[in-house]
């Protein structure tokens, strides 16, 4: 559980949430504006060297939080070797990859509950509009919180399902997955209650 | 800390028509209460009404004269659960920010929540936990992470609903050990009888109904004995 933060103070940890989340949309943003094979690699570089200047073990755990893109990568790539546009699919994937990496980066070094703060602040001007800042962003907290909590329990439910079938079990665990998700959702809606969190 | 008083004023429970908990009224003012049951009494829908996490269909529970359904504020100072499975308590990756939730909740200032936080820490002999990963730590570990946040809080009432399944026997005894010297009122939701028989008062509930209410020594071996005579699953 909770896999996304890395549990060793690095140097990124005392850089202020905001300044971290506000370089991450920036950079992100610009990255679409990559039209260029060498240039996307380049940018996936440094953002790798960044990983790599922070410790083995940050760029190991950063790796594989990164596992889950490799089918879209895989797809990416096939297409357009299929469709000849080589340096396009270089452009993308290694958009892709980077972005991704960078904002994974930035969630390994983030105390969640600064995060919090931050989307709050981010969010308040909503509250003219009726919706309450405190719930998007806790709403966000719980999504960073719960994703590899899920993907832990895709991953038992496909295990149970093969050990009594000689199939693989694919798209057959999606359903059970998300009953035993909305019953974990239930369990978490309380306990966030129960400490003040949600307010109906 | 003295008992606050917990009043469970003619509840009465039920989903789509089918009742879970049949109309109850309680007045509890004991130090150490049991409510024991077979599954799916209904003792954890009790223990969430205690809470006021749900709302009952009728009546009110009353900690300490706040109704803690409507009144959420004030009812999180007043009363803490732990659930069976710390993995659904725990939102935040670290110790500190876990701890720290409910104290922000209560409108504490950072600065004040951390000094709390790390009292806490001090108190339960746990003084390097602030920074540790969820992750790092062991069930039993995770499940005092829970007790620590909700003690923080400074609850009068603390309902454990069977916190203690699924732990060794070694796990289940520290935890015990931190549990027995609170001054809070502990609810215990359990179907183990040895706890049943600590406690000051014991409430056997089946199937959303109060079979028995009395002393250990009273229900526990009726309790016992009905268990033993039962065989369906």
């Amino acid at each position: 559980m909770l896999s996304l933060t890395h549990p060793r103070k690095t140097p990124l940890h005392s850089v202020p949430a905001s300044y971290k989340l506000l370089f991450l949309c920036v950079a992100a943003t610009a990255m679409f504006a990559i039209s260029t094979a060498p240039v996307a690699i380049s940018v996936l570089l440094v953002v790798m060297a960044a990983y790599l200047m922070l410790g083995w073990d940050v760029a190991k755990r950063g790796a594989s939080a990164s596992r889950g893109l490799w089918p879209f990568v895989a797809v990416i790539a096939i297409w357009h070797a299929h469709s000849g546009d080589y340096e396009q699919g270089i452009v993308i994937t290694a958009r892709l990859l980077a972005a991704v990496s960078l904002s994974n980066l930035v969630t390994m070094t983030t105390r969640l509950q600064d995060m919090i703060d931050c989307l709050s602040t981010v969010a308040r001007p909503l509250r003219h509009v009726g919706i309450s800042p405190k719930s998007i962003a806790i709403a966000i907290a719980l999504v960073v919180r719960f994703i590899p909590e899920f993907l832990d329990r895709a991953e038992r439910l496909s295990l149970a399902y093969r050990a009594r079938s000689g199939r693989r079990a694919s798209w057959r665990i999606i359903l059970p997955l998300v009953f035993s998700a909305l019953d974990d959702a239930e369990a978490v809606a309380n306990a966030l209650r129960a400490r003040g969190g949600i307010e109906r | 800390m003295t008992n606050a008083p917990i009043s469970i004023d003619s509840i009465r429970y039920e989903i789509g028509g089918t009742s879970i908990l049949n109309t109850m009224s309680l007045d509890i003012t004991e130090h150490r209460i049991a409510i024991i049951g077979r599954n799916g009494s209904g003792k954890s829908t009790l223990a969430r009404i205690l809470c006021g996490l749900i709302q009952p269909t009728q009546g009110r529970v009353n900690i300490d004269q706040i109704d803690v359904y409507r009144d959420r504020k004030a009812a999180i100072s007043r009363v803490g659960i732990l659930f069976q499975n710390p993995d659904h308590q725990i939102i935040f990756p670290t110790v500190g920010e876990e701890m720290a939730f409910g104290l922000r909740q209560l409108g504490q200032s950072k600065a004040d929540v951390e000094n709390h936080v790390h009292q806490m820490l001090r108190q339960f002999g746990k003084p390097d936990w602030y920074d540790r990963a969820i992750v790092t730590l062991s069930q039993g570990q995770r499940q005092l992470v829970c007790l620590m946040a909700v003690l923080a809080m400074g609850p009068k009432v603390l309902v454990l609903d069977e916190p203690f399944s699924g732990l060794d026997i070694p796990t289940t005894r520290t935890l015990s050990a931190y549990l027995d010297p609170l001054p809070q009122t502990i609810l215990h939701i359990t179907h183990d009888p040895k706890i049943a028989l600590t406690c000051d008062r014991v409430i056997w509930i089946e199937t959303g109904t109060i079979v028995q209410d009395g002393t250990p020594n009273d229900v526990v071996p009726a309790f016992l004995n009905a268990m033993n005579t039962a065989v369906d699953l």
